[in-house]
This record gives C-alpha cells, sequence and structure tokens, in this order.
C-alpha cells in the first residue's frame, strides 16, 4: 500500500481553531484532499500539542478567545519549531486588524481571510504544506 | 441896685437902656444921655427922651465915630455950634460938651459907650466917679443881658436839637413824671410836646417796656447812672439809652432815656444770621493767618467741630491743611486775583479724614493793598468727588466688560439703529461706519428679518428675548449662525428708549457640538459593527465552505446544486455586506501626498461618464483653476466623490426629471470646498445620511455604508461633510470641505517623496 508512504512523507496538520462549524469544514475540507488532521479548541491547547507533537503545518485562527491568540502561536513556532516557521497558515475574520497586518507583512505568511473559497484554501495549503 | 437886671428885666433891655440914658443924663443934669452898644461891627443907640435930633442919621454917625474913636476913661468933646444943635434940649438950650464914658466888660471888652450932651465942660471929682459908677453899672447889664440871650439862644437851640433827633427822648423826675419829650416822641403819640409834661411815664407803655416792674416802662434799674438795654413791644424793637441826673442844690434828680429804634437793624441782623447759619454751604471769615472771625453751622458741621466757639477758638489751619504747601498757594493766588472762583481744595476734618471742597472766596484789602481778612463760602464736594471716582472707575469697569466680552454688545434705539457697538464687533470684522447709524436687521438673513423685528418689537415693550438663533452676515460677508438676546433699557421715566443686543456666533459651537455627537455615534456604531463582521465571518466561513463542498460532491444531483448555486451567491452577498461593514469600522490609514482636487474629481467624473451620458444627465464643471493642494489620499478622496456623485446619479434617476449635476471647487479660507449639487428627488433626512445603514434605497440596491464611509474618509483627512436640501430648488448638495496643504505640510510630504 502506499499509504505509509503518504503518512511518512506529511505529517498531520494541527487546525487551531475555536469555532466548531469552521473546524468541522476545514477537517472535511483538508481530509477528503487526504490531509491528516488534529485540532485543538484554543491557542494554548494548540501549543501544548506542538510541545509534545510533530506536525506537517499549522493552520491558526488569529482571533481566540483565551491568553493565546494566532499571533502568538506564530511567534512560539518561530522560536520553538523552527521547521515550522514557514509551515504556518493564518486565517482571519478580520485582515484589516493592525496588528495581524504588520504580523503577515513582517513574516510574509499566508493568510485567509473568512469567509473563503474551498478551492481558495486548497490552493494556500499546497503551496504551503505540500501535497498530503 | 435898683438899676441892677435881671433875667425878667433883661428882655426889655431896649426899654432899660432908654431908661437908663435918660436917668443917667437928669443925675448929672445934661440935656441929653444915649447909650452906644456895640454889636460887632454895628452899633446901636438907645436914647432918653429928649432931643429928636439926635437920633438923626447925621448926628448918630458922628457920635458913633466918636464912641468907636474913645480911648481911655471919660472923654470931653467940645461941640461946635451945628453939632450942639443935634443935641440941643426941648427948650432949645444948647450943650456945650458932649461926654463919653467906655461901657467895658470885666474881661476889658468894650461893650459900649455912655454919651451925655453937658452945659459945662468941667467937670467936677464928684461926677466924674458917678460917670465911671454909671458905666460900671451899664456893663454889667449889657454883660448880664448878654449871657442871658446867649442862654436863652443855646436852649432853645438845644430843644430844636432834642426834636430834630429822630430818636425817642423823654425826661422825667423821681415821681416817675414827664418833664420834657422831644417832638418825635410826641408826634409819635399824635400831641405836642407840652401835653405831655406833667403826665406819668406809666403811659409811655404802649411804645415799649422793659419787661422791669418799675413805673417806667424804659427804666430797669434805677441804681445806674447810665445804662443800655433793649426794650420792645410787639411791633418795635427800642435800643434804650438810659442816663440819670443825680440831685444837685437847685435841681432834683432826673432820668433820661433816649430810645433808638433798632427793629429795622434788628430784623436784618437776625435776617443776616438766619441766612449765615441755615444756609447749607460754609460761610467764613478769617484772617490771612488762618484764624477763623466767624463761621456758620454748616462750616461747623463740615469740618466736623462740636460748636462754633470751638472751631473759632482753635488754631485750626496747621490742621486744616493737610499739606502746608497747599494754604500757601491759596495764599498766593488770592493776593494776586482777590477773588478765587470754585477753588478746588481738600482740607482734613477734626477727626482726619479728608473734605473735599469748591470755594469762592474773596479778600479784603486795607489802604496799602494788604489783605486782612478772608471771606468764603465752601461746598462740601467729598460726596460728589467720591461719586464722581467711583461714577469713573464703574464706568471703566463697564468698558472693560464691554471691551473684553466675546460677545458683540450693540445698542439699538427705539428705530433699530444701531448707536453703540462694542469693540467685539470691530474685531470680528464689522467696520464702525457699516454699524453706527444703521439698522441692525439689514444684517439678518432675508428669510429671518420677520423674526428679529418681532423680537425687537417685543423688547421695545419691555419684554426681554433671550437666545434667539438666527443666520447673520459677518463683516466678512459670509453667514454665520448667532445667537441673539435682546433687553429693554429704560429711561428715568420707565420708558424704554433703547435695546441691548447681546450676540454670539455660535456656527462653530453648534457645528462642534453636532460633529461631537455625530464622531460619538460614529465610533460606538464602528466597534459594534466590527464585533458583528467578524463573529458573523465564521458561519459564513462555514456556510461557503460547506456548500463549496457539497458543489464539489459529485453524488450531489443537479437539482440540488441550483439551490447550492443560490446559497454560494447569497453567501457572497453577505460577505460584501461584512466588508464593507469592515471597511466603514476600520479605514484605512490616509496615504499623505500632494492631492489636486480638481484633478481627483475629473477622474472620478471620468469613471461615471458614461452612466451619465447615457442617461442624458448634464454634468456642469465649474472648478476653480488655481485651486491649492491638499494633503490626503486620492484614492480614498475619490472613493468619496463617487460615493456622492452616486448618490446623485440615482438621485437624479428617480425624479424622472432631466438630471443635472453641477460640480464646483473654490477655495474659501484655508479650505477647499467641493460643491456637488443636483437636481433630484433631494435627501428626505440630511440630518441621517450620514448615519451608517441609512439608506433610502430600495433593499438590496446599497448596504447603506457608503456615505458613512465617506464621512470617515473625509474626517481623516481633517475635513468635513455636510450636506442639504436645496431650499427653493429641486434636489440636494454635497459639501466636502478639506484644509488647504500647509507649508510645513507641503515640505514634509516632499520629503517623505524623496526618501
Amino acid at each position: 500500500m502506499s499509504t505509509p508512504v503518504l503518512q511518512q512523507s506529511l505529517a498531520p496538520i494541527l487546525v487551531i481553531e475555536d469555532e466548531p462549524s469552521v473546524i468541522a469544514f476545514l477537517r472535511a475540507a483538508l481530509e477528503r484532499k487526504g490531509y491528516h488532521v488534529e485540532h485543538a479548541a484554543s491557542g494554548a491547547d494548540g501549543l501544548a500539542l506542538l510541545k509534545d507533537g510533530r506536525y506537517g503545518g499549522v493552520i491558526s485562527d488569529v482571533r481566540m478567545p483565551g491568553s493565546v491568540n494566532g499571533a502568538e502561536v506564530h511567534r512560539w513556532i518561530q522560536q520553538h519549531r523552527p521547521e515550522l516557521a514557514t509551515r504556518i497558515i493564518l486565517i482571519s475574520g478580520d485582515t484589516a486588524n493592525s496588528e495581524t497586518q504588520s504580523l503577515l507583512e513582517r513574516s510574509g505568511t499566508p493568510c485567509i481571510e473568512k469567509p473563503f473559497r474551498v478551492q481558495h484554501l486548497l490552493q494556500v495549503v499546497e503551496r504551503t504544506f505540500g501535497k498530503p | 441896685m435898683a438899676l441892677a437886671v435881671d433875667a425878667a428885666q433883661s428882655r426889655h433891655l431896649p426899654d432899660f437902656l432908654k431908661h437908663f440914658a435918660e436917668r443917667s443924663a437928669h443925675m448929672l443934669r445934661s440935656l441929653w444921655g444915649g447909650v452906644a452898644v456895640f454889636r460887632g461891627r454895628e452899633t446901636e443907640l438907645y436914647t432918653g427922651s429928649g432931643s429928636k435930633s439926635a437920633e438923626g442919621r447925621e448926628s448918630r454917625e458922628w457920635l458913633f465915630a466918636c464912641a468907636r474913636e474913645l480911648r481911655g476913661e471919660i472923654a470931653v468933646r467940645p461941640l461946635p455950634p451945628e453939632q450942639a444943635a443935634w443935641f440941643a434940649s426941648p427948650q432949645g438950650e444948647l450943650p456945650a460938651v458932649l461926654l463919653f464914658v467906655p461901657i467895658k466888660a470885666s474881661d476889658g471888652e468894650r461893650l459900649g459907650a455912655l454919651t451925655l450932651a453937658s452945659r459945662s465942660t468941667a467937670l467936677s471929682g464928684g461926677e466924674k466917679r458917678l460917670l465911671s459908677a454909671l458905666a460900671s453899672h451899664a456893663a454889667l447889664s449889657l454883660e448880664n443881658f448878654r449871657r442871658f440871650s446867649q442862654l436863652e439862644r443855646s436852649k432853645r437851640q438845644w430843644v430844636e436839637d432834642i426834636d430834630a433827633i429822630s430818636d425817642y427822648i423823654v425826661v422825667h423826675d423821681r415821681a416817675w413824671n414827664i418833664v420834657r419829650t422831644n417832638r418825635s416822641l410826641a408826634s409819635h403819640l399824635g400831641v405836642p410836646p407840652a401835653a405831655l409834661v406833667g403826665e406819668a411815664m406809666v403811659s409811655l407803655r404802649p411804645i415799649a417796656e422793659t419787661g422791669s416792674a418799675l413805673p417806667c416802662p424804659f427804666c430797669m434799674d434805677t441804681q445806674q447812672a447810665r445804662e443800655e438795654y433793649v426794650a420792645a413791644s410787639t411791633e418795635k424793637i427800642f435800643l434804650v439809652s438810659t442816663s440819670r441826673t443825680p440831685a444837685s442844690h437847685d435841681e432834683e434828680a432826673r432820668t433820661i432815656h433816649v430810645l433808638k429804634d433798632i427793629t429795622d437793624r434788628r430784623e436784618a441782623e437776625r435776617r443776616y444770621r438766619e441766612l449765615f447759619d441755615s444756609i447749607q454751604e460754609g460761610l467764613f471769615f478769617a484772617t490771612p493767618d488762618g484764624r477763623f472771625l466767624d463761621v456758620n453751622d454748616a462750616m461747623v458741621r463740615m469740618l466736623g467741630y462740636g460748636s462754633r466757639e470751638e472751631l473759632l477758638r482753635a488754631d485750626v489751619s496747621p490742621h486744616l491743611y493737610p499739606a502746608p504747601e497747599s494754604r500757601e498757594r491759596f495764599l498766593r493766588a488770592l493776593t494776586k486775583q482777590g477773588v478765587l472762583r470754585n477753588y478746588e481744595e481738600t482740607l482734613r476734618r477734626k477727626d482726619g479724614s479728608l473734605l473735599h471742597t469748591l470755594q469762592n472766596i474773596s479778600g479784603v484789602r486795607d489802604a496799602r493793598g494788604r489783605i486782612v481778612q478772608i471771606r468764603g463760602l465752601m461746598l462740601d464736594v467729598t460726596e460728589q468727588k467720591m461719586f464722581q471716582s467711583q461714577l469713573q472707575r464703574e464706568r471703566d469697569f463697564n468698558q472693560k466688560i464691554l471691551n473684553t466680552t466675546q460677545s458683540m454688545i450693540l445698542v439699538l434705539d427705539t428705530a433699530g439703529l444701531i448707536s453703540y457697538a462694542n469693540r467685539r464687533c470691530y474685531e470680528a470684522g464689522y467696520q464702525e461706519e457699516e454699524l453706527i447709524g444703521h439698522r441692525l436687521v439689514d444684517w439678518v438673513d432675508a428669510t429671518h428679518r420677520g423674526e428679529f423685528e418681532g423680537a425687537l418689537e417685543t423688547t421695545a415693550h419691555g419684554h426681554q428675548v433671550e437666545n434667539i438663533e438666527l443666520p447673520v452676515r459677518r463683516g466678512d460677508g459670509s453667514m454665520g449662525h448667532f445667537s441673539i438676546s435682546l433687553s429693554p433699557m429704560r429711561d428715568e421715566q420707565n420708558a424704554v428708549n433703547s435695546v441691548v443686543v447681546v450676540m454670539t456666533d455660535i456656527t462653530d459651537a453648534a457645528l462642534l457640538q453636532s460633529k461631537l455627537a455625530h464622531s460619538e455615534k460614529m465610533a460606538t456604531i464602528g466597534r459594534l459593527v466590527s464585533g458583528v463582521a467578524h463573529e458573523v465571518n465564521n458561519p459564513l466561513a462555514a456556510i461557503l465552505g460547506f456548500t463549496d463542498l457539497l458543489l464539489e460532491n459529485p453524488a450531489v444531483p443537479d437539482s440540488a446544486r441550483e439551490d447550492l448555486q443560490i446559497i454560494l451567491q447569497e453567501t457572497q452577498r453577505t460577505k460584501d455586506i461584512v466588508q464593507d461593514l469592515l471597511s466603514f469600522a476600520r479605514q484605512r490609514p490616509v496615504q499623505r501626498e500632494l492631492v489636486q482636487i480638481n484633478n481627483v474629481l475629473r477622474q472620478t467624473i471620468k469613471l461615471r461618464s458614461y452612466d451619465f451620458a447615457s442617461h442624458g444627465v448634464e454634468v456642469t464643471e465649474e472648478f476653480q483653476t488655481d485651486l491649492a493642494f491638499t494633503i490626503g489620499d486620492a484614492q480614498q478622496l475619490q472613493q468619496v466623490f463617487l460615493n456622492i456623485l452616486n448618490n446623485a446619479y440615482d438621485a437624479v434617476q428617480e425624479s424622472g426629471q432631466r438630471g443635472r449635476i453641477r460640480i464646483s471647487t473654490k477655495q474659501r479660507g484655508e479650505s477647499v470646498e467641493v460643491a456637488i449639487s443636483d437636481n433630484g428627488t433631494g435627501i428626505a433626512d440630511p440630518q441621517r445620511i450620514f448615519d451608517p445603514f441609512y439608506t433610502t434605497k430600495q433593499v438590496g440596491k446599497g448596504t447603506g455604508l457608503g456615505l458613512s464611509i465617506c464621512y470617515g474618509i473625509v474626517r481623516a483627512h481633517g475635513g468635513e461633510i455636510q450636506c442639504w436640501n436645496n431650499g427653493a430648488a429641486p434636489g440636494s448638495t454635497f459639501l466636502v470641505r478639506v484644509p488647504v496643504a500647509t507649508d510645513a505640510a507641503t515640505n514634509a510630504v516632499a520629503k517623505e517623496a524623496g526618501r
């Protein structure tokens, strides 16, 4: 079977998102394309998973309740998981937010604005993480 | 002696002398006798009976000459026959000689001569002695007669004199009976003076009385030899001078009263004193060295002394003049001018407080021209002075208030003409010549003049009108929004004679207030919208995503796909709305570059020119050619103008008329103004047009956020946006005002661009 090869080639994608409907959609869209998806419902949960786990990429919402938001997740990865530094996609409800904008400009991190079309999502994912 | 002359005889001196001459002739056996009496230069001859010829003129003159020539004791003058005939006896016997014997007074004065016509030329010793004795007897008689007649004359004179005196004179004896009165007194009573003699003094009581209990109404104290006092009746006041002569051996004691009518003098004095003391001005008589001789009550009061005596007693001048040199100045001026009118002097009262006076002074000079007395009238003007300075202070204070207040204050007369305008009016740009004497109402916007005139009418009836808000033309010609209060000003009769108008330009204040309220509202809405948009995006992302997934799913039948397409479409529209909301809530930061508004407008018009042309909408451009640059974001400004143009286009389309859009630019002060007017349907509520979601358009035709976004952009440029309906003409006007680029800002932008 060729699946083990695939599994070996790309570790699961960590989706950090607090909105269940958005998680459900992301999981459905990504898994249908063959990506493995794990998810964390908050920034803090996401960081806990990142400390122990091995992931092929991170998709994180920018604005989340709790103490850790998308920008902080991004910073933590830059510091502690440099191999993932270029494998982050942010999704945002308001790119006009000046804090988000400066983050995006500094790092060149791709950002998808909600609401987004599924094709747009898959394009950015494939370009950033590669094919599953 | 038989020949002794007594007073009674002396009255008949001629008879006596004739008798004496006759007797002497007889005693000396002479033919004729005569006595020549010298009276000054005149000579009178008294002869006894005998020769008539002796009384002829010729004989007399001869005789007198001889008598005056007479020297020594007895002269014997021989008579030539012619002269002898003059002195012949009645029987015709002629005398031989004339004997002359001088008659001398005791002091040697020759009083006259005794002349006898004698038969014999020689005289015996006996005859000589007899003649001498006769001469001395004649001398004594003549002397007595002279004294007596002098006495008589002077007595008569005295009576005449006292009768001539207008004062009443009465003499009474110890029995209180009238001895004598003068004519004045008698005529006062209407009787001859003699009628009063012997009457009781008490009968004179009606004239006046001293008030003593004595029987004489004019006596006070019988022990006093001389005294003076006043007696009065209801009509008259007399000064009574009384003398008493003591009793002597030949006369009894007399009391003489002289009554001087001093009624008028008393009255004059009383009036003078009354006037002196009753007038409110201070009157004084003073010596040049500063001592008061007399002062009136007002003067005493003014200077704060307890009594006239106290003021007269004290040497007050060192205390009176706070500055000694001012007294010297006063004396110099008085010496030089003699009279000082309205002379101002500050004096010191007894208690030390200051007294401001106004004096009228005259100096009384002696023969050498030195001032010996100062007479003056003094007015206390302290209160006036204080009042005056207080008035001045108040006036200054009021002036200061009027000049420093930020409100324009004007005074109108009852005809509405401006009679006064405070400094603020001129600072606000009005010219004096266009205010004073002109009607204030002419400055009020033509459509509101009735309102102003109504207010003026109300004020003229005595009622205050407060805070009416009217458009008024400013000094620079622009219209401003003014709050105006009118108050009636009344004269002493309480009639309204003018109106005080207080005007405050509240254009900025009103605008600022509405702007503040608006931006606050906008900020609140912005925060709300931002939150809502964000929350909506999550479900929207899921809807859109799952719809996409379903559409990709080959298992979904075609009929369902069509429904999914609609969901997709509506989701897309929802997404657009949310995007608009977000761009309203979070404006992009304004780019800072030099912008020529005219160019921005031209490009904007070009964007819609096809639509305008194809729908017959006429667009006119009235651009100021040398319009100043502004600093801002050309793209955002274009968005603003496009939005307004879209609105105008929709409005003229709806109206069904031939559409006209007029776009003008103009620089006004430090701003560039863009006015976009249309002749469309107008705006239902210009106050709400910039509110988010306020739309009059059909559902689905707009989000209602366009003008809110415009509002935000213009505000971010430091400008403002307004809109109003054109009033009489159809349609509405949008006005965008953005500040002109300052030199400093232009330089900063140039630097930025060059970096």
